[in-house]
């Protein structure tokens, strides 16, 4: 395998320097990294509006049922009352008011604030840790080929390329459809949420993979690394107390940048039907509901607006922290 | 014994209901609003519900193309092989039976006329024999006479179920067949006069293995359609039917869509039946679902060929706006859209906590759940739908006063079967239709107030009565208490709506049967006892006893007979419903 | 270079037979050990009031009596060397790639497959041109009036762009510019033209998804172009550009923007190919009949020969892509060498 194929779609900036031509002096040092990486995110206030909203979103999704208990109503209770039994929207339009703030569903009256409130919590929840599982993935097995290179690299690297070559929503909808409804001991929205974390992680991996490969190459063969080899360090430790510290940084970049991809990726099944179980909302289900009512606009807009910022809140902040740990990218 | 429905077109989730693929073909995707005639109204007044009982704008004239559109595909074209109810509507352009349902409008639709053949079929030793004579001078596109051959040729190639396994088994279960025999193609040379006689080539004679007085019924099968022997090309048949009728092809590109242009061998003379008004028709099949009710309205497109009515959100554009309302119908048809009630699955084996589910199910929301009064349905209260002969106006479990659910008599149920603080249980229903999740939501709000408490299991359409809620043994595993279902007939007919859905002698353990809840032995002897009865007069009591019997045992709950909201085309001539059909007639309509 | 590209072939067929085993065992095997027999799996394929004889006959005829590895044996030696078809009158010979006949329909997979190719490269050549010019373009000068108004708003679209999934775009302006509302000038979702029909036609059936594709693809690319034509611009060789006295439009054309295209042309590459293997949710948003319409319905269906063969289509494409892309990078950047 050559070089250019370590290029891959997610790293946007440095990288094919980074394996190609070798080491390039990084200007700053791992020790102040933190500090100054901060106070760069503080003078970026775009990011930190993004941060913002992600720790808003986050808050709304911990305290869904407080909020959902002051401001709306249970996300599943029908207001059929509301509902027109011939066109099946709701008898004044959108229902929106005091009462229902983002209006009522068609057919059955649901609530739609208190949907995208809860929405929030699964779309956050399999995001975080799809995230958390391709990042766990990807770090293990990229360090692994950049530092042993030789059969563990190609190994590890055509690994990467099959994934890579398998019409990946293809496989994930028909793994989500079916694995059945109680498995490996869970049941319900567990093991829904189980599963999609399992499918979106897993198949997400060599992105980071790739990523993670690349900057161990790079540090492999810096000098604080072969100080470390010559004073006898061996490889578990040249990894974990040498090599990791200094991946962190690229890692929580990728990791905020991989997040809101995640999210879309969630929505997309769901969309498709293959997300969690209804009634349990989730943004992708509202909006695949609304597509059939394309003519009851506010159904679809709510969904896709929550969508919209979310993942956008998560860009900026993304490209913010990469902005402000990697100085060359501005 | 029923037609695959087609109301779920879809593929996965919603993004299917929106539609599917298509060839727009060519033009007709521009947004034209040209063609149409300018005023639809100038022959006939446009009403509501105008098409149900009578013709709307009749007329005799000639010419045009008629554009029809499908938002899903045929299962097949070739007359053995397909089992959709529009299939069995259309195919008749291309084909003649020997018997056909009467092209009218309304009730008249149910009675069974002679097409290919002369008269009706002629019983003979007790109903076990019917001999049809063929009417002189009809012939194939290629100008060859059509004889009682091509009609025995015909049915024998329907009964290869290994090629054909889309079709029916009407003909493989009744016919008095040499043992093992599979169709003309493995059985080759097989003497099958036992079962067909040919005795000249203007009469053919069925004999069966038991007496059935409504073989009649099976003459207009399309499996009856005359095939030449030397053009049947097998499952690759479909690409090109040789044509018997008024129309044949002429471009057919599968998946896509196909043009029918009119046969020149087809003599009006032979046909009684036929008016071939138009000059071709143009289908194109796979259309996006919404984008088939615009161009409707729009004029652009005369036909929704599926028939099951406009999409949810076309009904709040046709509904409030009197104009557009006025060119639509709403028949009702003989389907029922009901949760089967699995009394295998614990506490739900007791029948008070069956009759609990029965009345707290809120009739109103389910109603909602499948398109509310217009294109869901009516209020179901029993099996039988109205159009079907024997249905009684019963209500074993009236749902409150105004449809929403009986909680005190729910709850008293629930007393008496021993869990006055409701249960935990399952509903299975199929994960791409978008209606059976909302009514799966609806019941379980509804049987919430009560106490019972509803998990929703979606399960793929493909595998729905195969592996899930359709197999015994995974539904009482995994504790399925309910299942949404749907339940239509071949043609109006006691037997043809029950039997498969209430016979607990169809339910297999390897899955697939459409019954999946109703097991009771006296159900399956009123069966027999009416399969075997004779005389109409005492037949159709049994239905409406049967029909008694499956509520009182509570098995199932009933929700809607079923209802559409169907456009009528901008300037199609001889518009009207059809009961046998459930749609349309697609026979003789034409162009202004 | 030959045997480069040689060896890279045969790992290219490796990794097809791959991903033909992973699927097969997805769709095969996965079921057998949820306890589907080959009767329950038959079911599927038959009519819904179908006899037991009629699922016998059915399990028997799709060859699910055989063991697993017989079935993928038929199945791969059917795309390697074709495999005889039993019609019912006569045997048909299913020529070389074989993919085999649905098991729904009867018909064969591969004739299927090719008719709905012209529609997936449509949708994918006819956005990738899209974006690529207004992405490039936009990066470009983005990159050149860095801190501008245009960079600032540019770089902002480009950022919503990226943050909306395309089943909400594509919907919202289906509901705007089809269905026959004031403002259409596109085609409605599921009309799909040849375009060797009618070009005006093909064009105008596939304006949307085009738009809608680009403008996600677009914003990537441009966020990409941008930070790779700042990069480059700092590199040496382009202070010695000017420094050799060169105007500044052939520094910045010539030589800037080669620098920076070479990371974008790899990752062009790359989602060309996955996009040549269906754009699963652009198709099912526009109903195009496409290959990843076929895969969602053939998933649907559980219509497996479709599902086998669309699946290898996509990888095909992949492989392929990833081939071609090492290739022209050789050509473009000298530094890599091909070993």
């Amino acid at each position: 395998m050559t070089a250019p194929l370590d290029v891959s779609g997610t790293e946007l900036e440095a990288e094919p320097e980074a394996v190609l031509g070798g080491s390039q002096a990084k200007a700053i040092q791992g020790r102040s990294l933190g500090q100054i990486a901060w106070m760069r995110l503080k003078r970026d206030k775009v990011a930190l509006a993004g941060g913002g909203v992600v720790i808003f979103l986050i808050l709304v999704a911990v305290f869904a049922p407080l909020i959902v208990g002051w401001l709306g109503h249970p996300p599943n209770d029908f207001n059929q009352d509301l509902i027109s039994s011939e066109t099946l929207a709701p008898k004044d339009g959108t229902g929106i008011g005091w009462d229902h703030l983002f209006g009522v569903e068609p057919v059955n009256g649901r609530d739609i604030f208190s949907r995208i409130v809860y929405g929030a919590r699964i779309s956050l929840l399999i995001a975080f840790l799809a995230t958390l599982l391709s990042v766990a993935i990807g770090t293990m097995l990229g360090v692994m080929a950049g530092y042993f290179g030789g059969w563990v690299d190609s190994v590890i690297s055509k690994t990467m390329d099959v994934f890579l070559a398998f019409p990946l929503l293809v496989f994930a909808i028909a793994l989500a459809g079916i694995v059945p409804d109680s498995a490996f001991g869970l049941s319900g929205d567990a093991l829904r949420v189980s599963l999609l974390v399992f499918i979106i992680g897993f198949f997400n991996w060599p992105y980071i993979g790739r990523i993670m490969r690349g900057q161990t190459l790079s540090l492999r063969e810096r000098e604080f690394v072969d100080a470390a080899r010559s004073l006898g360090a061996r490889g578990p430790y040249i990894i974990f107390r040498e090599m990791l510290p200094n991946l962190v940084a690229p890692i929580l970049v990728y990791s905020t940048l991989l997040i809101p991809t995640n999210i879309l990726f969630e929505a997309a099944l769901s969309f498709l039907g293959v997300g969690v179980r209804p009634p349990t909302p989730t943004w992708g289900g509202m909006l695949s509901d609304a597509v059939r009512f394309y003519t009851i606009p506010h159904f679809m807009f709510f969904p896709g607006m929550a969508i919209f910022i979310t993942v956008l809140a998560f860009n900026l902040l993304g490209d913010g922290l990469r902005d402000a740990l990697d100085p060359r990218a501005r | 014994m029923m037609r695959k429905t087609t109301l779920g077109v879809t593929a996965l989730g919603a993004v299917l209901a929106l539609g599917l693929s298509a060839c727009g073909g060519g033009g007709s995707a521009t947004p034209s609003q040209s063609g149409a005639a300018p005023a639809g109204g100038d022959t006939a007044k446009a009403e509501f519900n105008a098409a149900l009982t009578q013709v709307f704008n009749p007329s005799d004239k000639k010419g045009g193309i008629l554009k029809f559109a499908n938002a899903g595909d045929w299962d097949s074209l070739d007359p053995a092989d397909t089992y959709y109810g529009y299939s069995w509507n259309f195919v008749r352009l291309y084909g003649r039976a020997l018997v056909m349902f009467k092209p009218a409008p309304g009730k008249e639709s149910s009675q069974l006329v002679p097409d290919l053949a002369e008269n009706l079929g002629t019983p003979s030793d007790d109903a076990k024999t019917w001999t049809y004579k063929l009417r002189a001078g009809v012939k194939f596109e290629d100008g060859t006479p059509i004889t009682s051959k091509d009609v025995k040729y015909g049915v024998l190639r329907s009964l290869d179920k290994e090629v054909f396994p889309d079709g029916y088994t009407y003909f493989n279960d009744t016919l008095d067949l040499p043992k093992d025999y599979k169709g003309p193609y493995k059985s080759k040379g097989v003497n099958t006069d036992k079962a067909i006689e040919t005795p000249d080539d203007q009469t053919i004679v069925f004999h069966l293995k038991q007496a059935y007085s409504g073989f009649d019924y099976f003459a207009q099968l399309p499996a009856t359609i005359p095939v030449p022997e030397a053009k049947d090309t097998g499952a690759k048949y479909r690409e090109h039917v040789i044509s018997s009728g008024p129309y044949k092809f002429d471009k057919n590109e599968i998946g896509k869509g196909f043009n029918l242009v009119r046969n020149d061998q087809w003599d009006q003379a032979t046909d009684p039946n036929r008016k071939a008004l138009p000059d071709g028709y143009e289908v194109s099949t796979n259309v996006n679902a919404d984008d088939i009710d615009n161009r409707l309205l729009s004029g652009d497109l005369h036909v929704d060929i599926a028939g099951t009515g406009a999409q949810p959100a076309t009904l709040g554009r046709v509904l409030t706006d009197p104009a557009l309302k006025a060119n639509t119908d709403n028949p009702t048809i003989t389907r029922l859209w009901y949760t089967s009630i699995n009394g295998n699955v614990k506490p739900l084996d007791n029948i008070d906590c069956r009759k609990a589910v029965e009345y707290a199910a809120d009739k109103v929301a389910y109603q909602t759940a499948y398109g509310g009064e217009f294109s869901g349905g009516q209020i179901a209260t029993s099996l039988l739908p109205p159009g079907i002969p024997g249905h009684a106006d019963i209500n074993p479990y009236p749902s409150g006063t105004d449809n929403h659910g009986d909680i005190a008599k729910a709850k008293e149920a629930l007393t008496a079967c021993g869990q006055p603080n409701g249960f935990e249980t399952n509903i299975a229903y199929r994960a791409e239709r978008p209606k059976e999740k909302a009514t799966a939501e609806a019941l379980q709000q509804s049987l919430s107030k009560v106490g019972i408490k509803l998990t929703l299991k979606p399960f793929p359409q493909a595998d729905y009565y195969a592996l899930y809620a359709g197999k015994p043994g995974y539904a009482k595993d995994n504790k399925l208490g309910l299942a949404t279902n749907g339940w239509g007939a071949d043609w109006p007919d006691g037997y043809g709506f029950l039997q498969q859905m209430v016979d607990s002698r169809v339910i297999r353990d390897s899955g697939g049967s459409s019954n999946i809840s109703v097991r009771d032995p006296e159900v399956d002897k009123l069966i027999d006892q009416a399969s075997l009865e004779t005389d109409t007069a005492k037949r159709e009591p049994i239905w409406a006893q049967i029909d008694q019997k499956v509520m009182d045992d509570a098995f199932i709950l009933p929700g809607l007979w079923a209802k559409s909201l169907l456009i009528r085309g901008k300037g199609v001539t001889n518009v009207y419903f059809s009961d046998a059909t459930g749609m349309y007639d697609y026979l003789n309509m034409g162009l202004q | 270079m030959v045997t480069y590209i040689i060896r890279r072939l045969i790992w290219g067929v490796f990794m097809l037979a791959i991903v033909s085993v992973i699927t097969f065992a997805i769709f095969f095997l996965v079921p057998r050990l949820a306890g589907a027999t080959s009767e329950s799996l038959a079911t599927r394929y038959v009519g819904r009031t179908a006899s037991a004889e009629q699922v016998k006959i059915a399990a028997e005829k799709l060859g699910f009596n055989d063991p697993l590895i017989v079935q993928y044996g038929r199945f791969a030696k059917g795309i390697v060397a074709g495999a005889d078809y039993d019609y019912g009158p006569g045997v048909e010979r299913c020529p070389a790639p074989c993919f085999g006949y649905s098991f729904l329909t009867r018909l064969p997979v591969w004739p299927d497959l090719l008719n709905r190719l012209p529609v997936t490269i449509s949708l994918a050549l006819g956005a990738a041109v899209i974006w690529l010019v207004a992405g490039v373009a936009t990066g470009v000068v983005s990159a050149l009036r860095r801190g501008s108004f245009f960079d600032r708003a540019a770089m902002s679209i480009a950022l919503a762009g990226v943050s909306l999934p395309i089943f909400f775009t594509g919907i919202v302006s289906l509901v705007v510019f089809s269905y026959g509302r004031p403002l259409a000038f596109a085609a409605p979702g599921g009309s799909f033209t040849p375009f060797f029909d009618n070009p005006a036609m093909w064009a105008y059936s596939l304006i949307l998804p085009w738009i809608t594709l680009a403008f996600l693809y677009a914003a990537g690319y441009a966020r990409l172009t941008r930070s790779g034509m700042l990069e480059t611009m700092n590199e040496d060789y382009i202070r010695t550009a000017r420094a050799k006295g060169l105007t500044e439009r052939v520094v910045v054309f010539k030589h800037g923007l080669r620098g920076a295209l070479t990371p974008i042309l790899t990752i062009f590459g790359l989602d060309l190919g996955l996009l040549m293997g269906g754009a699963v949710l652009t198709e099912s948003t526009f109903s195009l009949p496409g290959i990843g319409k076929y895969a969602i319905d053939a998933i649907t269906n559980q219509d497996l020969p479709k599902v086998m063969g669309v699946t290898l289509v996509a990888a095909f494409f992949v492989v392929m892509a990833n081939l071609v892309v090492d290739l022209l990078y050789a050509v473009v950047d000298p530094r890599v060498r091909l070993t």
